[in-house]
């Protein structure tokens, strides 16, 4: 019985492990080298994403003037929409099967009748054609080309004036916070204190490493705004008093780890670790 | 008459015609450009400027411009090293309207794609709406130049340098960017040979576009000691605006200080990074102070001041001063 249960248990594994992905799964892999040549610093201009918005224009005109009965206009915007599809077909090589032109050649048939359920109707089989690409392949790209590339970001650090890649100057900010914390559970306050000076200063380079994406003063003031400097100014004074008020510090250790950490990983975390694993 | 006395008095005549007609058109070109019909001014146009041309081409007539463009920051907005590096390779949607704009007309321009290693050149802030702009009103052919009291307000810098222009405001100073960043002097505005005659000289701004250097003078230092603690502070004293300024650069003030005891070792130190990014610039007229809390016994401390631009990595010192207990 127990060998059964067994064997039960390691095929239930297997058929686990060898089963093919559900549509729920999601696979993020990476772009096609090919696309790069539609983005900057290879294109001028995002090239890739004016076509996908030229696509939905031309696909939109058609509804949009159905229903005014501007039948000329739904024409154009047929035509159009053919004419793009199939010059997008040929831009990513590595893309080509997700393009059916028989779809849209059928559904530009259908617009030009200018009948609105026609349309709708078969739509359907062109929609499927974007569907099946965005599922795959949308979260990738504007992983790879429309959010910079933390790895690419180079930090000053304020206390060795060395520049650092971003990862390990975060590395740097969790051990100097680390030296406050952990020196003031020991009640060692004055290395805390002086710690604090450390992680501070490293702290507020985060001002200056948001800038280099963040062109507004109020995006960067969401991570590191009066809400830290509340905390660090709270922090401050209890390690410079004569007994520092361990809930006081406790408290503004808190408020800078929701405020400014938090904010900020819970952002941007998810994208760095996507382009962590293709650019390592 | 003697036929020679004739010559001269054709030659005579027709020198004073030349003359005249010279005098006239020096007077209309410098003196009177409204009295002068539309039409000509077509004529007077060469279509070839009309294709927003590169530097070089504007350098045939205004050299000396053209030269100190070439040594200004903005010749190479584009190209510069820092530039690709902060961009990440030129990539960044935020830094294209002013490094390579279209048109600068108080206002944030739009990024171009053509000439852009030009960076921020001579069609960017003197051709708008297929006409050429600045700060006179000339006749001068191979253009004509339309008169704009813009070039010489702070408005129109302020197209890119948006912070820089509201921090200027908020202090009333008189003071342009121009006055300081682009001083004018007595010259011409054209150097080819010929045109130059046509043009007196006028006031033609600098356009190197100084970056004007930070003295002593400029940010004032004083301190004060306490038993435990040691305050230090700093005033903004002569410059209008946030030093350092930038919209999205990094320029940074580094103040250093090293504490003593009485036997001359160093037993502690602290630093200050005073930059815009991180808003700890130092305001027109405003004094920032600072506070050390001193751990050991310390008997003087040295001060130092550095600058670091925001093009380079390199810092250069301000000042050094000793404050002892």
């Amino acid at each position: 019985m127990e060998h059964l249960r067994k064997l039960l248990i390691t095929f239930a594994l297997v058929l686990f492990i060898v089963s093919p992905l559900q549509a729920k799964d999601m696979v993020v892999k990476e772009p096609p080298k090919s696309l790069s040549k539609y983005y900057p610093p290879q294109s001028k201009q995002p090239k890739w994403i004016q076509q996908m918005h030229k696509l939905s224009t031309h696909f939109g005109g058609v509804f949009v003037n159905l229903k005014e009965k501007d039948f000329e206009n739904v024409d154009k915007h047929a035509d159009q929409l053919v004419e793009e599809y199939k010059k997008t077909s040929e831009m990513v090589p590595e893309w080509e099967e997700y393009f059916d032109i028989k779809a849209a050649e059928v559904f530009a048939a259908a617009a030009k009748t200018h009948d609105i359920a026609k349309a709708g109707k078969a739509s359907g089989g062109l929609g499927k054609t974007c569907g099946k690409c965005h599922a795959e392949n949308e979260v990738s790209v504007w992983a790879k080309f429309h959010w910079p590339s933390f790895h690419k970001i180079e930090v000053t650090d304020p206390i060795s004036e060395k520049e650092m890649e971003f990862e390990d100057f975060m590395g740097s900010i969790s051990s100097s916070f680390k030296g406050v914390t952990v020196n003031f559970g020991e009640g060692q306050y004055g290395r805390a204190a002086k710690a604090l000076k450390i992680f501070k200063s490293r702290y507020m380079e985060l001002k200056s490493t948001c800038s280099k994406c963040h062109a507004t003063q109020d995006v960067k003031r969401f991570y590191v705004g009066p809400d830290a400097d509340k905390a660090f100014a709270g922090l401050s004074e209890e390690l410079n008093s004569e007994k520092p008020n361990p809930g006081k510090f406790w408290k503004n250790i808190g408020l800078l780890g929701k405020t400014g950490c938090k904010h900020c990983h819970l952002v941007h975390r998810t994208n760095a670790f996507i382009q962590e694993a293709w650019e390592h | 008459m003697k036929k020679s006395s004739r010559i001269f008095d054709l030659l005579f005549g027709a020198g004073l015609i030349g003359v005249s007609a010279i005098a006239l058109l020096y007077f209309l070109i410098n003196e009177r450009f409204e009295w002068i019909p539309e039409v000509a001014l077509e004529l007077a146009r060469d279509p070839e400027i009309l294709k927003r041309p590169p530097a070089k081409k504007c350098s045939e007539c205004h050299d000396e411009i053209f030269e100190a463009w070439k040594k200004s920051r903005h010749s190479i907005s584009w190209t510069s090293e820092t530039f690709i590096e902060a961009s990440e390779d030129r990539t960044k949607e935020k830094c294209l309207p002013c490094h390579i704009p279209q048109s600068v007309r108080g206002e944030k321009p739009s990024p171009r794609l053509d000439l852009r290693d030009e960076g921020i050149y001579c069609v960017s802030c003197h051709f708008i709406e297929n006409k050429m702009h600045g700060p006179y009103d000339l006749l001068a052919p191979p253009h004509p130049t339309y008169r704009n009291p813009d070039y010489v307000r702070s408005d129109f810098c302020g197209s890119c340098h948006e912070k820089t222009l509201k921090e200027w405001k908020a202090t009333r100073a008189e003071d342009t960017c121009q006055d300081c960043h682009m001083p004018r002097k007595r010259g011409r505005l054209t150097q080819k040979p010929g045109f130059n005659l046509l043009h007196k000289k006028r006031w033609v701004g600098d356009h190197r576009f100084l970056h004007g250097k930070i003295t002593e003078k400029d940010v004032i230092l004083e301190t004060r000691w306490e038993e435990k603690f040691f305050n230090a502070s700093l005033t903004n004293q002569t410059i209008p605006h946030f030093v350092p300024t930038a919209d999205n650069g990094d320029p940074r003030l580094y103040l250093y200080i090293k504490f003593f005891n009485d036997k001359e070792e160093e037993v502690d130190r602290a630093k200050e990074i005073i930059a815009p990014q991180q808003e700890t610039a130092l305001p027109y007229k405003q004094t920032l102070n600072y506070r050390y809390r001193l751990f050991d016994p310390v008997a003087k401390a040295i001060i130092e001041l550095k600058y670091q631009p925001a093009w380079s990595k390199e810092k250069t010192r301000i000042f050094t001063q000793t404050v002892s207990r």
